[in-house]
């Protein structure tokens, strides 16, 4: 097929490697520094984001594909994000309905192996 | 490539078989793995109309076969539903007219990866015998119902609950690697592979139908495989995904802390698009034969296009009107009803469009309009009452009785069914280069049309005086004494119409090998219709259906009831005089 | 191609491809539209596994086990919080990294150096199988984690027994993911090495290419969900 295909400079490809390196670096700091509660989650997501953009944008190419391409590929998942929030929601409510019919004890703490 | 107007396929060698045996059994032809994708479809589609005769029996003529226990009741409910709704509607209207329709249509000389296309149905007849294996394992086949809901699917109780539901499950996972693997050629075809000047805007609407249709499948279709997975987890290796704790015949099981619910949504979430995977490609060939066999261009076929867009997208956020009264979130069912109710606006959309492009036609009642008419009416039909169960208030009192059952067979069951048998008496003369006998298809479609109402429509009263589905037995026995004699007189009737129209099916199948040496030569375009499947320089075409060149598009697939020659109508390929 | 074709207005251009004949997705070839395709389809995968994860996480009543301690790799008797899953982490990026270079090399036509590259992402691939099955092994010997729960002796005994069944089933498919991968990969590399596809523009590269890093793509949502949640 006649296509020039996908030729970039080598040069961000090898800065997206590092960043790739770098942001997975932060993500495991918030575990080892035990940031807890809604930082910890929001500093999860950002990065998970962040690296995940990464990988689609450059290493798959999506950030130099005609639009025709990136909506027909982004939107679709959007079905996912409303069977997400409703599953978060409705597990909320079961776990809920659990909690108040059948006597289960939501401050439980976790058993741990190494004490 | 935008700048170099050659279409891919004319600048590539064709596949050429050289045997006997890859030319007709395992060919990459699409024309040919079309017709293996619908014989082997109609062929499980009559065992799964074998089982629902079986049923009706019994329930009309309780004892009247006593070999026939409730496992066996209950295995032929899940048998005949998983059959119809995915090994033989989705197979048939994807797998053989999406194989038939979309390269010819779209003028491509076979599908985009033909080998793929030939495993997709090899895989696909796999899942069929595995299915139908279920049948001589231990335990026979699963008889949890097509839904397979947990805890009960997997639990002492339920026939087949340990090999069936296994074989069931694999099937369905095999069914969908052959589904993924023939999606992805009919996507990338129709993206990727058209013709010169065919625009998707001047795509036949059986090709959007298709289009959106497999779209759906490629994205609901892994849920479906998800919660397989999880079941099986589940069953064979103790896993608690969809099981809480439960006590079985007595005995404590294993499980504890694990989510039913979460089996439903999962299931619902591919099982709701399923419906329009069935409908959509219906709709499209219903708007295609009425708008030939109308002589009249389809009204509004843009906003028919983006209909079948707007019911694709909807389809995916009301999965849960199926699960009202299953102990979901209290607040889904404000949500799922809104959503489900505004489906209802592009759905009644087509249907006025098609209304309206009957308004004043040349109307020609040749057998494939007719079943194009049955299908339109009893869309409606079986559409409204679906008003009626998308309303949680209504829904709550009528579910789990006739009256949903008579709803989704008029609404998914018979309705693509009279789509396909239109399809096919359509089609039947490109596939074979012959027509199929006129007189045996007026009767066909006059026994099967009446049958479907005395069947089906008798079913909404057994429904609102409550008669609960999935019953083994419902007659004036003195176990099941509440309920009415007129009611089991009612469903005596409906059972010796099931059988009689359950029998006249054979005429079709009858029809359709007979005519192959003996119906009435064709000729290219026996329909005067447009679409450039009519305009191949052989019938049948040919190994790559066109000659050297593809052919060239200049306009839509509806241009009838215009002055062209000594025609009523313009095919697509013909080019725009200067004047227009 | 998108340096022949300008990138047009995000609407009028998408229009105008959308409504174009013959192709829709310009420039594409058909085995990278189908690749796509496919991988928006196992997108839809992967995250019915994840919100089944979810659902089951957040419905459970039973404790869930801390990751960060389950995880942990004892290094000279320090317990180093998800060593392990940094290391595996590390090598998928390195990977991915290695693929991008051999999609660039394969437009350069250097097809020695695809295949060097290529053969390298397989064998880095490879690694994080070999982990996965090191860090499995452990979870099973070690901690008494199983599919249906825990082993009498588990420290774990009590927590949720969902954790290793969703555990276990979604590194797993994402490890069966990786083991196609690399055999896609050298299979690709050795039939690219041989010139079975010099007359296409070695596109194959970069679809393998999407396939790979759609598998990494898939780890960085594991990663944070599983082990850091």
């Amino acid at each position: 097929m006649a296509t020039e295909g996908q030729q970039h400079p080598i040069k961000i490809y090898i800065l997206i490697w590092l960043l790739l390196f770098v942001v997975s670096f932060f993500s495991y700091m918030v575990d080892y520094l035990e940031f807890e509660g809604m930082l910890r989650w929001t500093l999860i997501i950002i990065f998970m984001f962040l690296k995940a953009g990464y990988i689609v944008a450059v290493f798959m190419h999506m950030q130099w594909e005609r639009f025709a391409l990136i909506f027909g590929i982004l939107l679709p998942p959007l079905a996912l994000v409303v069977l997400i929030l409703l599953m978060a929601v409705e597990a909320d409510y079961a776990n809920a309905t659990r909690v108040q019919y059948m006597g289960a004890d939501p401050t439980a703490v976790p058993k741990s192996p190494h004490h | 490539m935008a700048t170099v107007e050659v279409p891919y396929q004319e600048t590539v060698p064709l596949h050429h078989p050289k045997t006997w045996l890859g030319k007709y059994v395992f060919s990459q032809d699409h024309k040919v793995i079309a017709i293996q994708y619908g014989v082997t479809a109609m062929a499980v589609g009559l065992v799964a109309l074998f089982l629902s005769e079986l049923m009706r029996i019994q329930l009309a003529f309780p004892g009247a076969m006593p070999w026939f226990t409730a496992d066996m009741y209950y295995q032929s409910i899940t048998m005949h539903g998983m059959i119809m709704v995915i090994y033989l509607l989705t197979a048939f209207l994807l797998g053989a007219f999406g194989n038939f329709c979309i390269p010819l249509m779209c003028g491509a000389r076979d599908m985009a990866f033909p080998f793929v296309n030939m495993l997709s149905y090899w895989v696909y007849l796999i899942s069929v015998i595995l299915l139908l294996l279920s049948y001589v394992v231990p335990g026979g086949p699963t008889g949890a119902g097509w839904t397979l809901y947990p805890p009960q699917t997997i639990t002492a109780g339920t026939p087949g609950d340990d090999w069936g539901i296994a074989m069931m499950l694999i099937s369905l996972a095999v069914f969908i690697a052959a589904f993924t693997m023939g999606g992805l050629n009919y996507i990338t075809t129709i993206l990727q592979a058209r013709t010169r000047g065919m625009t998707l805007m001047r795509m036949p609407l059986t090709v959007w139908g298709i289009f959106i249709a497999t779209f759906l499948g490629l994205i609901a279709f892994p849920a479906l495989f998800v919660s397989a997975v999880m079941m099986l987890l589940d069953k064979f290796l103790g896993t608690s995904f969809f099981m809480p704790a439960i006590v079985s015949l007595g005995k404590s099981l294993d499980y504890s802390g694990g989510q039913p619910l979460l089996f439903q949504h999962l299931f619902w979430f591919f099982g709701h698009p399923e419906v329009y995977i069935v409908a959509l490609p219906a709709f499209g060939v219903i708007s295609d034969l009425i708008s030939v066999h109308a002589r009249k261009n389809i009204f509004g076929y843009r906003m028919m296009v983006w209909a079948i867009v707007a019911i694709g997208i909807l389809s995916l956020v009301v999965w849960a009107h199926h699960m009202y009264v299953a102990g979901m979130h209290p607040y889904f069912g404000f949500f799922f009803a809104t959503t489900t109710l505004i489906i209802a606006v592009p759905t009644a959309l087509k249907v006025y469009n098609w209304l309206l492009t009957l308004w004043r036609a040349n109307i020609r009642l040749t057998v494939p309009m007719l079943w194009a008419l049955a299908f339109v009416l009893t869309f409606i039909v079986g559409g409204i009452t679906g008003l009626f169960l998308g309303n949680v208030i209504i829904d709550i009192p009528l579910s789990d009785t006739y009256f949903v059952v008579a709803h989704f067979h008029m609404v998914m069951g018979v309705s693509p069914i009279f789509a396909i048998f239109g399809g096919i008496y359509h089609w039947y003369p490109k596939l074979s280069g012959r027509m199929l006998n006129d007189k045996i298809g007026l009767l066909h479609f006059y026994i099967t049309f009446i049958g479907t109402y005395l069947i089906y429509f008798p079913m909404h009263y057994l429904g609102f005086i409550g008669t609960p589905r999935r019953y083994y037995e419902t007659g004036v026995t003195e176990v099941t004494g509440f309920y009415p004699q007129s009611a089991h007189d009612l469903n005596v009737f409906i059972t010796c119409v099931a059988l009689f129209v359950g029998v006249s099916q054979l005429l079709f199948v009858y029809n359709l090998i007979v005519s192959l040496k003996k119906g009435k030569k064709a000729g290219d375009n026996p329909w005067g219709a447009n679409s450039l499947e009519w305009r191949t320089p052989d019938t049948p075409p040919g190994h790559g259906n066109w000659g050297e060149r593809l052919p060239t598009v200049h306009r839509w697939a509806y241009d009838f009831g215009v002055s062209h020659g000594d025609q009523d109508h313009i095919p697509q390929d013909v080019p725009k005089q200067k004047s227009n | 191609m998108s340096e022949t074709l300008d990138k047009e207005n995000i609407l009028t251009g998408t229009a105008r491809d959308w409504s174009s004949d013959m192709t829709t997705f310009k420039g594409v070839p058909w085995g990278k539209a189908m690749m796509w395709i496919f991988l928006l389809s196992d997108t839809f995968i992967f995250t019915c596994f994840l919100t089944g994860y979810m659902v089951v996480r957040s419905t459970t009543t039973e404790p869930w086990p801390v990751p960060s301690e389950v995880f942990a790799l004892s290094v000279g008797g320090v317990a180093v919080p998800l060593l392990l899953i940094a290391i595996m982490t590390f090598v998928l990026i390195t990977s991915s990294g290695t693929m991008a270079m051999a999609v660039n090399a394969g437009y350069r036509r250097n097809k020695k150096l695809v295949f060097w590259l290529m053969a390298a992402t397989a064998l880095l691939g490879a690694t994080f199988v070999g982990m996965q099955v090191f860090e499995w092994s452990k979870l099973i010997l070690e901690e008494g984690i199983r599919p249906w729960g825990y082993t009498d002796d588990s420290h774990l005994l009590g927590n949720a027994p969902q954790f290793g069944a969703i555990f276990f089933m979604v590194t797993g498919f994402h490890g069966l993911h990786v083991s196609i991968g690399v055999a896609y990969l050298l299979i690709v590399a050795t039939k690219v090495l041989r010139g079975k596809y010099d007359h296409t523009n070695l596109e194959i590269v970069e679809i393998t290419g999407l396939y790979w890093h759609f598998v990494d793509l898939v780890w960085v949502f594991i990663f944070a969900f599983f082990y850091l949640w």
